[in-house]
């Protein structure tokens, strides 16, 4: 495996994917007469570096309209990204498909795959199970002709689907089902990493622990790397083993998925976890009420973008915006008072 | 998987099947189809089978002029003053006003599926250029510029080619609303996910657009055809109503013209090609709607 | 003695589609005591909704009430007209629905919309509506009401919008008021909002709460009792402390068990297969194609929902040997 070298010696775990200083703007434009003005820019990504490592499920949260998708399309070069850079396995992604020979470009592309957000929207409606994941046999051709249906029953399989599934369309199908769809599409350019973008949160909850558990098992028996983005904190404890904390385009914490729950550094994060309710009477906490709704990503507030409805701002808090800092060792805090909550 | 599942059959219907077996269901729409089946029969039949010709002048040698309706089994619709027998000319204006309106709807899907997809798949300028352009041809008064047309190219009606004139004509300014359609529709589709999902498999420009997106432009459409044909055809009559049209080939518009100026005395003669005139067009309308139901992806079983 | 508000007795109400019949709710009963909030908790497609409407008078076609009782206050609503219906709907009981951008209209201001509301039901003149609607909006932890007061729904978040349409339930100051996934769409720290504001007014204002939800974790916080529907029938009725400590359900159990915690991490158990089609349902326990513990009778026989002291009410034929663990 990949986490052993040469003579028992173990190496830490490999990188496999680095973004540094990812930058995503939305232009705004009010609708003039005759043009389009331009007001302003959402600011959906701003400046968000991470590493994901071989094998690795790093979770990816935030509420609603954070930047989560974005982020994890502009990783993907689905969208053009505004700055910064994204290696997945030391090579450039934006360049290899700007400037990369053509078959850099589709190793790159079966090398990265994505499970979209929308079980209705990802799939198309005009095309078979069978046609959608042997697509890729079709653009890769790594699989012979005669064995497309073989793997793509196999695939079917290992999602926990069956094969006569393979001549549906996708109106057909559950949202679960879909979601399995969308799985065993990603997997079958036999990828090293997949941006999952909530694939669970249109599910009903006693599926969602299905696919949970399939994305668990195909994380560690294919050690595929996964960036599971959710704005549910529950299900990304159950699967990540390291978590960034996103709002509004910004990383506010990035740890150990561990110490994030337990102990959380940062005020945003201390709000998000207490907000969540937990089917356990036993267990009361303090909830941390935050005032208002999260601000618009138009005109982010100036220092620290969650100091409107921090409980902890003071006055440095809208002057200057907190560096990513490391705190403890794998534990990296964007807050000036950080140290209040150690 | 639940055992309820392993009943369903292998092999499920296909969208288009799927879509069809929904049509059925359609009463309204059935008929519309039964409609236009029945003119394309009539049409089929005028053209290949048909013994009497296209404005036959026989009867003006039998004496049966002016003949009214439903007096001679002959003559079941009666004949024009000049001997014309009303119910061969609907039989071989059929031919001819199919032929305007599937015709001009032709060339207009053709034209504006390229110049939508042209403006949906590359916006930018280029896109802006040719959404102009539809804009413009859109706000043109199009009746009055083939009005023009027909007078300025009369040439080509001495040659009988004046019926093709009017079908390319109407074609050519009636792409626009295609356009427009297909370029929304576009830049609707290229945003749902399974397009990224394709980028994200690696599958080129090309295959993307005709794999992914134009199969699921086709329904709209679709549907948007069956509409055009029938104010295509309502078009022809205005045209030949106004004169302007083919003296020389057989439509509804030219006998209606003709029946016109005898409506005091042979009402017949313009009233039933009228008839068959609003039927036609019903019948392009209720299939349209029935199309639209059917092709409709958001109301699934 | 505790006053009993509703009573819902054997409801059942299908939907008549082309495609079959649907048995949406398929013989409910449960009830719901004055100042003990109820929880309805069921996956999607399990009949809350509808149960919800059906109180309400409000199924949409093809749908139709087949046969029940709904009893509120001691008067049994399927036997008022449509006439006497709307002295109730609305007015005794409020309703929040799922989904507040539909039930908001997008074309008028929130004041103009809850004015509306407010002079139905009583008449009253320009000047006091408008204060009413001020304090309506302050009810709902609206800031600035007046200025608010002439927005637009789609100019406000989905918080405000829901706490407009909580707001707007409100207004005829309703003895009970049902609310539908009230927080379904929204994110988990606006979710805690609307919840401490659910749960306040119902003490403010000395109501009775339904809440419907899919979500196990706002039963343990909202919730004094609750009822898990599955597929259209009750599975338990119980105490919220009992429930998490020992369900008597085997649905219960694994639902408890499917779910994951952000307090701490712990092996998932996933139920199998899927929420089953109501048209054809499972013969017998509806449950039993997705049960661990399902013996034949189960899919002969269906198990009738029967009181097993202490207030609880199980249907399964074999809650008495089972030992089903809880949230822990
Ligand atoms: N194509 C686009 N054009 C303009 N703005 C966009 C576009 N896509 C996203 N945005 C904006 O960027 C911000 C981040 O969006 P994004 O979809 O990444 O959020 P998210 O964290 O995934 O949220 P959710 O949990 O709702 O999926 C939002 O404010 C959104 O409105
Ligand atoms: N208008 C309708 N027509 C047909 N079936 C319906 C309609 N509304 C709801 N149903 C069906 O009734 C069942 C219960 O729905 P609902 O009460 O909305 O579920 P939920 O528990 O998610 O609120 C589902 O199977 C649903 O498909
Ligand atoms: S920097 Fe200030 S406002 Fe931001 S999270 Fe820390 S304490 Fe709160
Ligand atoms: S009745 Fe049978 S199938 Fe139903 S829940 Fe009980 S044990 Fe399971
Ligand atoms: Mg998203
Ligand atoms: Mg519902």
């Amino acid at each position: 495996m990949e986490g052993a070298g040469i003579e028992g010696v173990v190496l830490m775990p490999a990188t496999l994917l680095e973004v540094k200083d990812l930058v995503k703007y939305f232009p705004v434009y009010e609708r003039g007469i005759l043009i389009k003005k331009k007001v302003g820019d959402v600011h959906a990504v701003d400046g968000v570096s991470f590493d994901v490592a071989k094998g690795e499920t790093m979770g990816l949260v935030g509420e609603s309209g954070c930047g989560k998708t974005t982020a994890g399309k502009a990783i993907l070069d689905l969208i053009p990204k505004d700055s910064g850079q994204v290696l997945f396995e030391g090579k450039d992604v934006h360049e290899t498909f700007e400037h990369g020979s053509n078959e850099d470009r589709k190793a790159m592309r079966r090398g990265m795959q994505m499970v979209f957000q929308n079980p209705y929207g990802s799939l198309d409606p005009r095309m078979t199970v069978f046609d959608i994941i042997s697509e890729a046999f079709i653009i890769h051709r790594h699989v012979p002709k005669s064995e497309w249906k073989e793997r793509v029953y196999t695939l079917l399989k290992l999602v926990g689907l069956e094969e006569y599934h393979a001549e549906r369309y996708p109106h057909e199908f559950s949202g679960g089902q879909r979601q399995r769809i969308s799985i065993a599409r990603a997997l079958a350019t036999e990828p090293k990493f997949i941006v999952a973008d909530e694939p669970v949160s249109s599910l009903d909850v006693s599926v969602r622990a299905q696919i949970l558990t399939l994305l668990q098992s195909l994380q560690q028996r294919e050690t595929i790397s996964f960036l599971y983005i959710s704005h549910d904190l529950s299900s990304v404890r159950q699967i990540s083993q390291r978590v960034i904390v996103m709002y509004l385009g910004k990383i506010m914490e990035y740890a150990d998925v561990d110490r994030i729950f337990d102990h959380p550094l940062n005020p945003y994060t201390v709000a998000l976890l207490s907000a969540v309710p937990v089917p356990d009477l036993e267990r009361k906490v303090n909830k941390i009420l935050l005032a208002g709704d999260v601000p618009s990503p138009i005109n982010p507030p100036p220092g620290c973008r969650f100091n409107p409805r921090c409980p902890y701002a003071t006055d440095i808090c809208k002057q200057a915006e907190p560096p990513l800092r490391q705190l403890e060792s794998d534990h990296l805090v964007a807050c000036h008072h950080a140290e209040k909550l150690m | 998987m639940n055992s309820k599942e392993t009943q369903y059959t292998r092999r499920s219907a296909g969208q288009w099947a799927v879509a069809w077996r929904r049509f059925k269901k359609n009463k309204a729409g059935l008929a519309g189809l039964a409609i236009v089946a029945s003119f394309a029969v009539l049409a089929i039949y005028g053209l290949l089978l048909d013994p009497v010709p296209a404005r036959s002048f026989g009867c003006l040698y039998q004496g049966c002029t002016n003949l009214p309706p439903f007096v001679d089994s002959a003559h079941p619709l009666g004949t024009e003053n000049s001997g014309i027998d009303v119910w061969n000319e609907i039989i071989h204006g059929s031919a001819g006003d199919l032929y305007v309106g599937i015709g001009a709807t032709l060339i207009s899907v053709v034209i504006g599926l390229l110049v939508g997809a042209a403006a949906g798949y590359r916006s930018g300028v280029s896109g802006a250029v040719l959404l102009g352009l539809t804009q413009i041809f859109f706000v043109l008064p199009v009746l009055v510029i083939i009005l023009l047309f027909a007078k300025i190219f009369l040439f080509l009606v001495a040659q009988g080619l004046a019926l093709s004139l009017i079908v390319l004509t109407l074609g050519i300014f009636g792409w626009p609303l295609f356009a427009f359609i297909a370029r929304g529709e576009i830049l609707r589709i290229r945003e749902l996910e399974f397009v990224q999902a394709a980028k994200s498999l690696g599958a080129s420009g090309s295959r993307t657009l005709f794999r992914h997106i134009v199969p699921n432009l086709l329904s709209p459409i679709i549907v948007l055809s069956s509409l055009a044909v029938a104010a295509n055809i309502i078009t022809e009559v205005v045209i030949s109503f106004l004169g302007f049209g083919d003296p020389t080939t057989s439509t509804w518009g030219l006998i209606i013209q003709e029946g016109f100026d005898h409506i005091d005395s042979s009402w017949w003669v313009a009233f039933f090609p009228g008839i068959a005139v609003v039927i036609c067009v019903l019948g392009f309308n209720l299939l349209g709607d029935g199309l639209s139901d059917a092709l409709n992806p958001r109301l699934r079983e | 003695m505790p006053e009993t508000v509703l009573q819902v007795d054997d409801l059942k109400t299908y939907f008549f589609t082309e495609a079959g019949v649907v048995r949406a709710v398929d013989g409910v009963s449960f009830s719901l005591t004055k100042g003990k909030p109820l929880g309805l908790v069921g996956e999607s497609g399990s009949g809350k909704t509808v149960t919800a409407l059906s109180v309400l008078g409000v199924v949409p076609r093809p749908g139709k009430i087949v046969s029940g009782k709904i009893l509120f206050e001691g008067e049994n609503l399927l036997e008022k007209t449509e006439n006497e219906m709307r002295g109730f709907r609305g007015k005794r009981i409020g309703y929040v629905s799922q989904d507040p951008n539909s039930s908001l209209d997008p074309l008028f201001t929130v004041g103009n919309q809850l004015s509306e509301v407010v002079t139905t039901h009583e008449k009253m003149s320009k000047e006091a509506a408008r204060e009413k609607v001020v304090d309506l909006l302050r009810l709902v932890r609206i800031a600035e009401p007046e200025t608010r007061m002439r927005a637009y729904p789609h100019e406000l978040s989905g918080g405000m919008r829901q706490r407009i349409a909580i707001a707007r339930a409100l207004a005829s100051e309703p003895d009970l008021l049902i609310a539908d996934e009230p927080t379904t769409n929204l994110d988990v720290t606006i979710q805690a909002q609307v919840l401490e504001l659910l749960r306040a007014l119902q003490r403010e204002l000395d109501m009775s709460l339904i809440l419907i939800t899919h979500d196990m974790g706002i039963i343990a916080e909202m919730a004094e009792e609750v009822v898990v529907l599955y597929a259209g029938r009750v599975a338990e009725v119980a105490r919220t402390a009992e429930i998490f400590a020992a369900p008597r359900h085997p649905y219960t159990a694994a639902l408890l068990q499917a779910v994951p915690r952000v307090d701490r991490k712990r092996p998932l158990v996933p139920i199998g297969g899927n929420i089953p089609n109501l048209i054809t349902p499972p013969s017998g326990c509806r449950f039993h194609p997705r049960c661990a513990y399902m013996i034949d009778r189960c899919v002969s026989e269906i198990p009738p929902l029967e009181a097993i002291g202490g207030g609880r009410e199980v249907s399964c034929h074999r809650w008495k040997e089972l030992e089903l663990r809880g949230s822990s």
